[in-house]
């Protein structure tokens, strides 16, 4: 106890630029997230609309594929891109990266993080979204045929808005973990929170590499790490339930009966979808 | 494709063997946590309902990577001489168990008022009806839920072997074989294949324990 | 919105706010961090520009004007990153820039963890590998090797007070190396009945020493040098376990590129700029001597049949 709470050991953390340190590298994660996010809600889309089309190969194919990728480890898919993305790809991103991401998302093996992020992530929201647009009362879709609305019209007018909005809880819950999730990138060497970390917890303190005095153990710096990731995941989450109140309201439905149901939402948010 | 797999059959399988034993251990202490959790969510106390809300949403919102190597690294360093088999299950379990609590909290508040009241009135204390009417059928509601933690927490115990407390789990084994061959899609292949393994045995036992126990409306 | 409400988020900001004003007022005015990344770019000046048979590696290379070279970024004083001015430095990293200078070009340093090194070079990724790589037949096999550029030899690493004397001790004990280093394979032939634990980089080996986790560390010596210096609590033991010759790598069957290479080897080592290379980053630590290896390539691969 005496050890968690000691000043000694959170002496580091207003020494020098630290803290600015592991700050940076949290945004890091946070800009990592939220590529990710909208590149897997793009994505997702497409493979949402595929798995709903009429035509069975197509949708099987697409059902496949989800199916695959949500069963897979997210760190298995990561570490294997990064092992067996050919060079031009790795070569490609280097080079053109565009100048306004920060140095440590220009690295060669940020695609790999980033694509296995989003091929997974893709696939989850695949699910939710198919889900959503599934559970909406067949009525919905009857009257738009009787009233003459071709399937694309019925998907873009009323279909999809309306599909969407029920999934809305969900993929904030799918961000949350999603930020979680990109701490995994620092396994491949990407300069994050939890990379960040480690490096502050072997450099401090040792004048050999330019550290300074004050060491950082590793228990507090982690601990430190770990609280950014509450405090912003929480404030996400607390937007996540008034918006599913906010839809529960809208659309006269219980709150906790969204998309997959109550309990169900728990096994979003642990990632299972 | 198939020779990676002949001859490189011990790694695999120990590595599997791994994967399911922390699985396994893991899941048990996250049900035993998560309904501890949930009971403390739903008891009548004030200050046992902020503890639990507490948990849950630290331990809901903070990475597992963080998680391990707070258990691992820091602990060890705080001279608790905890080994990574021990931080590995506890992390894992303590990290799901915020899921299964929720779920299991769910579950509970699904379960109809009027139970509850007809318990009350039949003369159950609230523990009783907790524990005799609510509780059983809470668990009904929440198998699939439950089935679809187990899933993720079976892709998240790849993290624990990635990380460093270097328990030789099928991801690490893969990379194993990997730097021996040099065959990366071929080493990654057969383990993607153990893991869906993992993941398809656990669907059909859900799947298995949902229509058993069907809760019937 | 409800007063509770408002509460949290005023608290929640607040938070946010102090830990930034925290990181903010605990700064100097000292330049911001390069932050990493996994690429860092060094500027060499061009001096006199060989020329090169058109088609060559080294035409390339040139044309391109930037040679990509894996290192180590967590391994001193082979191949370290200094966290905070970015830059990356070490015995590698020396030969690295010399060849880099040869040619004229820009020298591009990417970290290269163990299990990553050839399927790198193999992609091309990086098209020369300095990072503590051993030459060996298994190896040669899929990459290149230029002639042994240093020769460590394999030790263990225990804390002072250990018990552990050598090879024979590990029998039962954990013992930290590399996922896909060569010690991986040697460890399980010399010392089957070691507890292994293998992990991405050195650095979670040290972690894992530091906090009692393993028992044992093993790998080069200088390896072990550089972790010694961070930590002097540590103890180097047993007996020369093998010779390691370190050899750059890059693409099989690249026979001009293998002959400049080689060529740029030769004259850093005869010229005197290995040594003081080896007397900055080792001999000043380990206060020990050593002459630049004088085997070749093919002498090596012939010991280690």
């Amino acid at each position: 106890m005496g050890y968690l709470f000691s000043a000694d050991n959170w002496e580091w953390l207003w020494t020098e630029n630290n803290a600015r340190y592991l700050l940076e590298g949290f945004l890091i994660n946070l800009e990592i997230a939220a590529i990710a996010m909208v590149l897997a809600l793009a994505f997702g889309l497409a493979l949402a609309l595929l798995s709903l089309s009429a035509l069975t190969p197509v949708r099987l194919a697409a059902k496949g594929w989800v199916d695959v990728f949500r069963n897979l480890p997210l760190i298995f898919l990561i570490l294997y891109l990064a092992l067996s993305l050919p060079e031009s790809i790795k070569q490609g991103w280097q080079e053109n990266a565009p100048g306004f991401l920060p140095e440590a998302l220009r690295g060669q093996l940020v695609l790999a993080g980033i694509l296995g992020l989003v091929l997974y992530n893709s696939a989850v929201i695949a699910e939710i979204m198919r889900a959503g647009i599934l559970s909406l009362d067949r009525g919905q879709r009857e009257a738009a045929t009787a009233l003459g609305l071709s399937y694309r019209d019925q998907m873009r007018h009323v279909i999809l808005p309306q599909g969407l909005r029920r999934m809305v809880p969900a993929t904030v819950s799918q961000l949350i973990t999603l930020n979680k999730d990109t701490t995994l990138v620092s396994i491949i060497a990407i300069q994050e929170a939890v990379r960040s970390g480690r490096i502050l917890t072997q450099t401090a303190g040792n004048p050999f590499v330019g550290g300074g005095d004050v060491q950082a153990p590793i228990l507090q710096v982690m601990i430190f790490v770990g609280l950014l990731f509450v405090v912003v995941n929480y404030a996400l989450s607390r937007v996540s339930r008034r918006l599913e109140v906010r839809e529960a309201r809208r659309s006269a439905v219980r709150p906790g009966v969204s998309v997959g149901g109550g309990a169900g939402d728990e096994a979003l948010r642990a990632g299972a979808t | 494709m198939f020779d990676v797999l002949t001859e490189h059959f011990d790694e695999f399988a120990s590595g599997f063997w791994v994967t399911t034993r922390l699985v396994a251990a893991s899941f048990v202490i996250a049900l035993v946590l998560g309904t501890v959790v949930a009971a403390l969510r739903v008891a009548p106390s004030r200050w046992a309902q902020r503890l639990g809300g507490l948990y849950v949403e630290v331990f809901r919102n903070l990475p597992l990577l963080v998680l391990l190597f707070i258990s691992f690294a820091g602990l060890r360093r705080a001279g608790v001489g905890i080994g990574p088999w021990t931080a590995g299950i506890a992390s894992l379990g303590i990290y799901t168990s915020a899921y299964v609590a929720e779920a299991l909290r769910s579950g509970v508040s699904a379960v109809s008022r009027g139970q509850r009241e007809a318990a009350l009135s039949l003369g159950f204390t609230p523990l009783q009806t907790l524990r005799e009417v609510v509780l059983p059928q809470a668990f009904r509601t929440v198998i699939p839920p439950l089935g679809s933690i187990a899933i993720a927490m079976i892709k998240n115990s790849a993290i624990v072997g990635a990380s460093l407390l270097a328990l030789p789990d099928l991801l690490k084994q893969a990379r194993v074989v990997n730097s021996n061959t040099f065959q990366t899609t071929e080493s990654f292949f057969w383990a993607a294949v153990g893991y869906m393994l993992l993941t398809l045995t656990a669907t059909v036992v859900f799947r298995t324990l949902e229509s058993r126990y069907a809760v019937r409306r | 919105m409800k007063t509770h409400h408002r509460r949290l988020w005023l608290s929640m900001l607040a938070v946010l706010a102090l830990a930034l004003g925290a990181a903010a007022c605990g700064g100097d005015d000292e330049e911001e961090p390069a932050g990493g990344g996994t690429t860092t770019a060094t500027d060499q000046g061009s001096a006199q520009a060989e020329e090169f048979p058109a088609g060559s590696t080294m035409a390339k290379l040139q044309e391109r004007g930037v040679i990509r070279i894996g290192v180590k970024y967590d391994v001193p004083p082979f191949g370290f990153e200094n966290p905070r001015s970015g830059e990356v430095e070490g015995f590698d990293v020396d030969l690295g820039k010399a060849v880099a200078e040869k040619l004229g070009v820009r020298a591009e340093l990417v970290e290269a963890i163990s299990d990553n090194r050839i399927p790198f070079i193999q992609d091309g990724t990086v098209d020369l590998v300095l990072s503590t790589m051993t030459i060996n037949a298994e190896r040669a096999e899929q990459i290149g090797f230029t002639d042994p550029y240093f020769i460590a030899k394999g030790r263990i690493l225990v804390p002072k007070d250990s018990d552990i004397a050598g090879i024979e001790d590990l029998a039962g004990r954990r013992v930290c190396t590399a996922l896909g280093s060569t010690y991986e394979e040697t460890l399980k032939r010399e010392a089957p009945d070691a507890d292994l634990r293998l992990v991405d980089a050195y650095s979670e080996c040290l972690e894992l020493l530091q906090n009692g986790a393993v028992d044992a560390i093993s790998t080069d010596d200088v390896i072990l040098t550089g972790m010694i210096i961070q930590d002097d609590s540590l103890k180097l033991v047993g007996d020369e376990l093998t010779t390691e010759p370190y050899g750059g790598g890059f693409k099989k069957d690249d026979t001009q590129f293998a002959e400049f290479l080689n060529g740029v080897l030769e004259e850093y080592k005869s010229d005197g700029r290995w040594q003081r290379s080896y007397d900055r980053w080792l001999g000043r630590y380990t206060g020990e001597q050593q002459s630049p290896p004088d085997q070749t390539l093919d002498e090596v691969l012939q010991a280690s049949q």
